[in-house]
Parts: structure tokens; C-alpha cells; sequence
């Protein structure tokens, strides 16, 4: 009783609710525009509401959260330039529905699925979190790297070009996140001796770059030329749409709640996995990948909205980040005289109650703002290139520059900007080299971890792998998905075939 | 209009023809943390400055600035003017940054406005770990040499200066080190079973010791600790380390040496008070840091004390890059 | 218009990357062989990390990737050369037209100017240059838009967000302040 009390608590007061409603809708913007970051709107909150009590802070950053996961896609639809790293998927088939003037009909299925997919986040969440918490923790550094290898494989699915190029791409990406000082033994790592270099390379600043500066670069191509008209009369999906989506949004929203719930890993890599396993389900998509199939909106955006509700679950329950975000509420938590860790839900269980409460009053405002301030946002694609291209590089450059208040990033992303551009010339996919650069030191440091904790000794690694249950299922997709990528794979598929029809 | 223009424009005289220190702070000030949002460092100086703000009567606007162990942020505040403008919200590390081959600046570089508060070290383990104190751990070493696995957080950090006091004290610990990001990272994995051991800050594993998903194994403090009354001190298990104890990670606040000291005075007065802000002391009290509150002569004495005893024990641990020698840091008692 | 101009090969998405299958674009093979020697000269530097220490040593990944990207750089390369060159394309027109080479030339005087002149005063200058060269209108619209945009995009990341720009010439902290003063009564 007293649960249900503490979860109605945000809905039966105005105050709580306005707040909710009002982060949600900044978060939309805040999501939208690439450089503005949640992460970065939530630790200026925790000044802001410093002298506020805890639960009007906390609705508000609920808020932000939740609507700047689903602001990412806005951009990336509209402008091929995606608002956080968890809309780099939704890009690849957002983008090509916008230029066929389906802009409004994009948004609206990414809205809804969002929904979906942020609901099922917060019902693992109300329902699951300490069970998903005890799985979660049983990730150990080898099971990390496996993960990190199997999001590696994604290349192939992420590069529609050419394969040698994708593979280029994503090794070169896993290079980028090396660079630097590293974190475990502040070793220099392709730094050249450059005191520029010991920091390393901001991953937002090569994100920016290659989506936004070269999107800008590419488009100057085109200043001229009319802009594609937006039909937005049929935003909202039909029933009929929704439902013959719900089995695979069930199964994105899953991978989201999991790699949400993974300390280490989040909405970014859950969106791409989530992609990954759209195409290889999906035996016949409404238009092949690539080229604004509405599965691979779908696979995306609902998995990193669920794993909003994913990150949450080792923060409730045992005081352990999911993510970025969680881990500045974390501290605002503490700020607010409270005591993060397993003890919380037993200690204050009003607080869990709460929160749930004010991601379920989230979700429903991201659907309503959602639904709602479309056609403001695709005026921005129908704004005249000559004014949209200069700003769009303006706003790469502050968002750049915000990350790390550091203008080193500006140069990087600038150059990566330029190098993003040639790139896209010459047939070499992005999507891989931010996958590298995601998924580079969830690689290094895991498998470093992994092999030091086995003495250097490759055997007991191998025996650790085959005597837990868990490694070797992650090493047996592993090696599934590789063989399915390899030419061997189509060769015996094409001869069973052949073999059928005889 | 022209009300908005000649403001602006005897703002902009003012601000030429009499910035003395006087009137300090006459525009916002540029808090520059070290470490990134949610940390620890973070959220100390985001609950304290607003507290002083209100002594100092101006806005201190909290910046994060990774990267390079800290040295970003220390070198962004060592390159600014000696103004009070720009402040350096950091920790410990910087003292080690010399003889680490991290950077060639310290904070003798800097004035300490504030030396807020220092932590005190913990050893804990996994609920499933088959030892449950500092003594039967040494034991359960001794006899599963090269087994035991160890959390670390990198060269300098406070896990490797633990490390390296029980191999002084000891005379040899043969365990495996497994290195994290941080002792966040790191306490997540000794819950999930990946490492055994972890040295951290008290303050981080409070939560998890009173759930009973960490089993702490000594204190390393010289007194017992009023947070956990009934974990034992390790300095009763081996009295060799009193050498060393009591010693921990602190935070500060800091600006660049030149600053004038009327700003250094005011700037110093408002974080002295902010400090004593009820919600504050709680705050540190729940997180188990023991408040300081150091600055001036204190201060420096407190920093150059921590420093020698410091990186004499990781030279001597051969954990170093450089002597402290070659930067004139001597070696304590001498 | 129904259908995104996938035909040509600008790779305005990044689904549909630029390129041809059977053909090479002007400059293709040299941006190959570039990337060739970029990979080369990084397996080199990852060598020098730690060389064949240990498996857990800082440089083995690196090793490995650079490795791997060497070796996609080459099978690159050799394809790439083996093709013809796509003819009706130079690098002038399709690759590096004029106006591109003019907006790399912003972007880098930007990137120059952005410390000893501060954000205001760099942006407004880009952002009129820019919107003059590509709208070609009057002076009126093109100091309008760029002028009341880079005013919103420095309220939102300098006031809200509090994201400290390079300040430069400009007294920015003395003018907030100013303000701060005026509507709070006290500083």
C-alpha cells in the first residue's frame, strides 16, 4: 500500500508533475541538438536544484533523461546528424525516410516505439530489478570482453558498402579510443609525444565531427537545390502498425533492459545491437535496410528508451551506475542527504516507488511532446541550406567545445569532420568507427582484466570461459554470428538450398 | 535601449578602471573540478561551493575537466591568470603527478583556499571471500601465494599506495592486481566475484559493508571509526603501521600561487564558513570523510607532509618513475 | 519528389556510402594509399608501447587493431587500384568543389581565431561570411540570421548551460555579472 502511495505520489501533486513534464520537454531539445548532452544538463541541475527538496530534483532530471534519449532521434531523422549516441541507428533508415519526404511519418513511429520501449524499461524496473541486478553483477571481465567482440561483429551488419571498409572503419575506431593516456597503467598510447594527445580523443568530439561537420560539408554540394517537402498529416501509426511491430520491439526493448542494466555499457551500444538484431530476425522488412525500413526505427528506439529504465536497476538496488546519467543522480542522491546502495530499498522504499512513478509520468509527456511539436522541427529540414548548413557547423563546434570544456576537442572534431567527409566520398561507412570507438576500451580493459586475472595464462582463461554457463553462451554467439558474416556461411546456405530443391 | 547601453558600457568601465580586489568577486568565477560529473570529487565540491557562494556573494560556475589523471584541469588553472577567477577544485593526486611522470606541476604551485576534508582507507572483500579479517587474509595469502586477486585503480592511486604500505609493513604480498577505472568500478566487480580484495575509501564501500554484500576486512586508520564501530584497525593487527597512519585521499580547493591576498583571504573565509553549512558536515559525516578545513600555513605543512610520506613509500615500493629526490622532496623524518 | 537520390554516389547517407562498386572516384586511390600509410605508421607506434611484453600489456590491443587495419588498408588499396576511374568526375568538381574548399578555409581561420578573439566575435564573423557566400542576399538578412541565431545559441549554451566559450576581447563575465547585479540587486 504504502508503494502504491509512493508511486501515485508524482501524479497527485502539481508541482512534481509540472517538473516532470517540463524536464521532459527540455530533454527533447536538450537531445536534439548534438553537443547538448543529458549527462551534461543533469549535473548542471544538481547546482540548480542544490537547495531544493529531493523529490522536485529528481522528477526534474527523470524528465530530462527520459525526453533527451528520445530528442536524439529528432535530428537524426531530419538532418542525418544524430542528437546523442544513442540515435546513431536510428540515422541509417530515419534519414533516408526524411529524404523521401516521410519525415513526419518517422517521427511518429520512433515516438511510439519509444514509449513501448521505455515502458518496458520501467516495468523490468518496477518488477525484475533485483533479479536483473543479480544477473548483471555476475558479468565478469571476460564476459565484458565477449560482449565487447560480439558488438565488434556488428561491423558487418553496420556497413552496407563495402565489408573491407567497414572492417577498416571499425578497427580504426577502436585505434581512435585507444589514444591517449591509458586509464590503467597511464601508459601513452599514440600520443607521439604530443601533450595535446595525453587526454585523448573525446568520442562525442569524433561523433560531432563525422555526423555533423561532414553531413555539412556533403550538403554544400546540394545549397541550391529544394528542399524535400515533409508530408506530416499522418504522423500518428495505425493500430495495425503497431501491432505488427510489437514482437520485435518485445525482443529490442529486452536487449536494451539487459545492456541497460550492465554497468559499463548503455543506451548507445544497446541501440546498435538492437539494429544488429532487427536485420538478422527480420526476414521482410517494408523496405531493405538502408533505405528507410521502419523495422530498423523500430530496433533502435525502443531499446535505448529501455534502457532507461535498464540503468536504473543496479542504481536502485545496489548503488551501481547503469550509465553516465545514473551516476551524477548517484550523487545528487547524496547531495540530498540520501545513501545510494543496497540498502536504499530497504531504508526507503518510498524513493524506488517514487522514481518509477516519475518514469511512467515521463514516458507519457515524451508521447505527447513526441506527437505533438513535429511540425515546428521539420521546418528545421525546410529551412534554406544556406542559413542551416553555417549553423548546423556552429553548433558542432560549441557542442564539441561543451563536452570537456576543452578546445582541443574543436580541433578533433573539425578534423574528423574533414576526414568524415572524404570518408563518405570514397565509400567508407561511419557507423563502425563510432562503434569502435564505443566499444574500444569496454574491449581493452576488459580483456587486460580478464587475461591478468588468469595469471597471463591463455588456458585458464579458456577454462574459466567453458566452466561458467554464461561465457560460453556469449562466446557461442560469438562465433555463430562470425561464421554467419563469413562467405563459408552463404556457400553451405546456398548448397542446402540447391540440395532442397533437388 | 539606451538605459541597456550605457549600463553595459559603465559595467565595462568599471570593470577596466577598478578591478582591484576590493570588490572581489566583480563577475562570475570559473570552478574547474578534476574529476568527471558523479564522482566523488564532484559531488563534494557541487555541495559545498553553493554554501560558499552565498559568503562570497558572487556565482561560482563548476566546470568538469577530464582527462590525463587531473593534470587538464591543473594545468588549465596553472595557465590562467593569478586572479581568483579561476579555481582549482581537486584532489590528491596532483602531489604525485612528479614523480609519476605525469606533469611537472604540483600544488606548490597553487595557494590552498580550503583542504576540505580527508578520507579514511578500508580493505574490504566479497561476502564469499574465505577470510574475514586483515589477519586471516595475510594467512590465506601466505598460503595461496600469487591467487588472491587484488583490485587496483592505476599507478598513484589509492589502492596501489595500500598495496604498497603492506608490502613495507609486511615485507612481500604475493597477489594478483587487477587494475579498474576507479573504486566504483572496481567494488561492483568485488561484489560480482571478479576480485577478491579491493583497498578503498571508506565513504564508497559504507553502503555495501552495512547491506552485507562486503566484508571489511581492516580500517587503515589508527583509531577505530565512528561510521563502522565494530570493524577492527589494522594498525592492531601489525603495529608497523603506525609509521604510516593515519593517511588519506583529500579534497581542496585551490588557486594559482600570485594570487593577491585579499582575494586569496575572502575567497578563503567564504569556503571556511561554507564548510561549517550544517547539511554539508552531515553530508561528509554519512560519506565517512573526516572534515579538515586546512589552509594557509597549515595547509601547506598538511601538503608537504602527505607528499614526502607518500612518494617515499611508492619509490621505495619501486612504483615510481622518477625519485622524489630529484624534485626536492625529502624523505620523511630526515 | 518519392525517391532519395541514391544514384548519386555523394553519400549524402550513411547507409548508402559514396563510391562505386565497379569504378574509382577521383581520388580514391590516393586517399587508399594514404590510409595505408596511416595505418602502417600506427602499428608502428602501437609497437612501441609495449612491443610483445605480455598479453595484458597496454599495447596488445592496439597491436591487433592496427594490425587488422593495415591489413584492410592494403586489400583496399589493391582493389581500388585494379579499378578504372570513373570517367565524367574530377576531384575539382565532384570531390573538393570550390565552395567546399572555402568552407574549409572558415573552419580552419575559425578554429585559429576562436582563442585570441573569443567565441562572439569568431562566430559572428563565420556565420555572416558563411550565410553571405551561400544565401547570396542582402546584407540586412544575412546580419539578421546570423546575428540572432549565434544571440540564441549563446544564451542557451553560455546562460543555461553555462558552458564557458573562450571569452577573448569580449568582457563576458563582467557583462553577465552586470546584469546578474541589475535584476538580483546585489552581486
Amino acid at each position: 500500500m504504502d508503494a502504491l502511495l509512493a508511486f501515485l505520489t508524482v501524479f497527485t501533486q502539481p508541482e512534481l508533475l509540472l517538473l516532470v513534464g517540463l524536464g521532459t520537454f527540455a530533454g527533447v531539445y536538450v537531445g536534439a541538438i548534438p553537443g547538448l548532452s543529458v549527462t551534461m544538463a543533469v549535473s548542471i541541475l544538481i547546482s540548480f536544484t542544490f537547495s531544493w527538496d529531493v523529490y522536485p530534483a529528481i522528477s526534474l532530471m527523470i524528465g530530462i533523461y527520459m525526453g533527451g534519449v528520445y530528442g536524439g532521434s529528432r535530428t537524426a531523422i531530419l538532418l542525418n546528424i544524430p542528437g546523442a549516441p544513442s540515435a546513431i541507428a536510428t540515422a541509417m533508415d530515419g534519414y533516408p525516410m526524411a529524404l523521401r519526404g516521410e519525415a513526419g511519418q518517422a517521427i511518429g513511429v520512433t515516438t511510439v516505439m519509444s514509449f513501448i520501449g521505455g515502458f518496458v524499461g520501467i516495468a523490468a524496473l518496477a518488477l525484475a530489478a533485483p533479479l536483473v541486478s543479480d544477473f548483471a553483477l555476475k558479468f565478469q571481465p571476460r564476459d565484458y570482453m565477449l560482449l565487447a567482440v560480439l558488438g565488434i561483429l556488428l561491423v558487418g551488419s553496420l556497413s552496407t558498402g563495402s565489408l573491407v571498409k567497414g572492417i577498416f572503419a571499425g578497427a580504426l575506431g577502436i585505434a581512435i579510443g585507444a589514444v591517449g593516456r591509458d586509464p590503467l597503467t597511464f601508459a601513452e598510447r599514440f600520443t607521439f609525444d604530443l601533450k595535446l594527445m595525453e587526454s585523448g580523443i573525446s568520442f562525442i568530439a569524433v561523433m560531432i565531427g563525422m555526423f555533423g561537420v561532414s553531413e555539412a560539408l556533403l550538403q554544400l554540394h546540394h545549397v541550391d537545390k529544394k528542399s524535400v517537402r515533409q508530408t506530416i498529416d499522418r504522423i500518428v501509426p495505425s493500430l495495425a502498425t503497431v501491432r505488427k511491430h510489437l514482437p520485435l520491439s518485445m525482443q529490442t526493448s529486452t536487449i536494451g533492459v539487459i545492456i541497460g542494466a550492465l554497468p559499463g555499457t548503455g543506451g548507445d551500444i544497446a541501440a546498435l545491437m538492437a539494429y544488429d538484431h532487427a536485420k538478422r530476425v527480420t526476414k521482410k522488412p517494408s523496405r531493405p535496410f538502408g533505405q528507410g525500413a521502419m523495422e530498423g526505427l523500430v530496433a533502435p528506439e525502443t531499446a535505448n528508451n529501455a534502457a532507461v529504465g535498464g540503468a536504473f536497476i543496479p542504481m536502485m538496488t545496489l548503488g551501481i551506475p547503469g550509465d553516465a546519467v545514473t551516476a551524477i543522480m548517484i550523487g545528487a542522491l547524496f547531495i540530498h542527504g540520501l545513501n545510494p546502495g543496497p540498502m536504499l530499498m530497504i531504508d526507503k522504499p518510498d524513493m524506488f516507488w517514487f522514481i518509477v512513478g516519475a518514469l511512467v509520468m515521463a514516458n507519457f509527456f515524451m508521447l505527447l511532446f513526441g506527437l505533438t511539436g513535429i511540425k515546428l522541427f521539420t521546418k528545421i529540414v525546410e529551412m534554406p541550406r544556406a542559413v542551416l548548413i553555417p549553423l548546423i557547423m556552429l553548433l558542432s563546434i560549441v557542442g564539441a567545445y561543451a563536452v570537456n570544456n576543452s578546445i582541443t576537442d574543436v580541433y578533433w572534431m573539425l578534423g574528423f569532420g574533414v576526414f568524415g567527409y572524404f570518408m563518405r566520398h570514397y565509400g567508407y561507412p561511419l557507423g563502425p568507427v563510432i562503434l569502435g570507438v564505443i566499444l574500444s576500451r569496454l574491449l581493452d580493459d576488459n580483456w587486460r582484466r580478464a587475461i591478468i586475472s588468469e595469471r597471463e595464462d591463455l588456458g585458464r582463461f579458456f577454462h574459466g570461459v567453458f566452466t561458467s554457463p554464461l561465457s560460453t553462451v556469449l562466446l557461442v554467439a560469438v562465433v555463430l554470428i562470425f561464421v554467419s558474416q563469413t562467405p563459408l556461411w552463404a556457400h553451405a546456405k546456398a548448397r542446402l538450398a540447391r540440395k532442397d530443391k533437388a | 535601449m539606451k538605459h541597456f547601453l550605457l549600463g553595459a558600457a559603465s559595467a565595462l568601465v568599471v570593470t577596466v578602471s577598478a578591478a582591484s580586489a576590493q570588490d572581489y568577486p566583480t563577475k562570475e568565477i570559473q570552478g574547474i573540478i578534476q574529476w568527471g560529473a558523479g564522482g566523488s570529487t564532484d559531488t563534494v565540491m557541487r555541495s559545498v561551493t553553493p554554501h560558499a557562494e552565498a559568503i562570497l556573494g558572487g556565482t561560482v560556475v563548476m566546470q568538469n575537466m577530464t582527462g590525463g589523471v587531473g593534470a587538464i584541469a591543473l594545468n588549465y588553472v596553472a595557465d590562467a591568470e593569478a586572479d581568483g577567477y579561476t579555481v582549482l577544485m581537486g584532489a590528491e593526486n596532483p602531489l604525485l603527478y612528479k614523480v609519476m611522470g605525469l606533469g611537472d606541476k604540483d600544488y606548490s604551485d597553487f595557494t590552498a583556499i580550503n583542504l576540505l576534508a580527508r578520507g579514511t582507507p578500508i580493505l574490504v572483500a566479497g561476502p564469499d571471500a574465505p577470510f574475514d579479517d586483515y589477519a586471516g587474509m595475510m594467512d590465506y595469502i601466505k598460503a595461496h601465494p600469487g591467487e588472491v586477486r587484488f583490485g587496483a585503480t592505476g599507478p598513484g592511486g589509492l589502492p596501489s599506495v595500500i598495496t604498497a604500505m603492506i608490502t613495507t609493513v609486511e615485507g612481500g604480498l604475493d597477489v594478483i592486481s587487477v587494475p579498474y577505472d576507479g573504486d566504483g568500478p572496481a567494488l561492483t566487480a568485488l561484489q560480482g566475484g571478479a576480485i577478491d580484495v579491493m583497498p578503498a575509501v571508506l565513504g564508497a564501500a559504507i553502503e555495501g559493508i552495512r547491506a552485507g554484500s562486503m566484508k571489511p576486512l581492516a580500517i587503515f586508520d589508527t583509531e577505530k571509526n565512528a561510521k563502522l564501530p565494530d570493524a577492527p584497525i589494522v594498525t592492531d593487527f601489525n603495529a608497523g603501521y603506525n609509521t604510516f597512519l593515519p593517511w588519506g585521499p583529500f579534497f581542496g580547493v585551490f588557486v594559482k600561487k600570485g594570487t593577491p591576498d585579499d582575494v586569496v583571504a575572502k575567497l578563503t573565509a567564504a569556503y571556511a564558513e561554507g564548510a561549517k553549512n550544517a547539511d554539508f558536515v552531515e553530508l561528509m559525516d554519512n560519506r565517512g570523510f573526516t572534515m579538515m578545513g586546512l589552509s594557509g600555513a597549515d595547509a601547506e605543512a598538511f601538503l608537504a607532509k602527505w607528499q614526502q610520506g607518500t612518494t617515499w613509500l611508492l619509490q621505495d615500493a619501486g612504483l615510481t618513475k622518477a625519485s622524489p629526490e630529484e624534485f626536492g622532496i625529502a624523505r620523511p623524518g630526515k | 519528389m518519392t525517391t532519395p537520390q541514391t544514384e548519386h554516389h555523394d553519400g549524402t547517407s550513411d547507409a548508402t556510402p559514396g563510391g562505386y562498386d565497379t569504378e574509382r572516384r577521383p581520388g580514391e586511390l590516393g586517399f587508399a594509399l594514404l590510409m595505408l600509410v596511416g595505418s602502417a605508421v600506427l602499428l608502428w607506434s602501437a609497437y612501441g608501447i609495449s612491443g610483445f611484453q605480455a598479453l595484458s600489456a597496454p599495447g596488445s590491443v592496439p597491436m591487433a587493431t592496427t594490425a587488422v587495419m593495415v591489413i584492410a588498408a592494403l586489400i583496399v588499396t589493391l582493389k581500388t587500384a585494379r579499378l578504372t576511374l570513373v570517367s565524367g568526375e574530377t576531384l575539382a568538381r565532384d570531390i573538393l568543389p570550390g565552395v567546399v574548399l572555402i568552407f574549409l578555409a572558415l573552419l580552419v581561420g575559425y578554429a585559429l581565431l576562436l582563442k585570441p578573439l573569443g567565441f562572439l566575435p569568431t562566430s559572428a564573423l563565420f556565420l555572416t561570411g558563411a550565410i553571405k557566400i551561400l544565401g547570396r542576399r542582402g546584407w540586412g538578412f544575412t546580419l539578421g540570421v546570423a546575428l540572432g541565431s549565434l544571440v540564441l545559441i549563446w544564451l542557451v549554451f553560455r546562460i543555461v548551460f553555462s558552458v564557458l566559450m573562450p571569452a577573448g576581447i569580449v568582457p563576458e563575465a563582467e557583462f553577465i555579472q552586470f546584469f546578474r547585479t541589475l535584476i538580483g540587486g546585489q552581486g
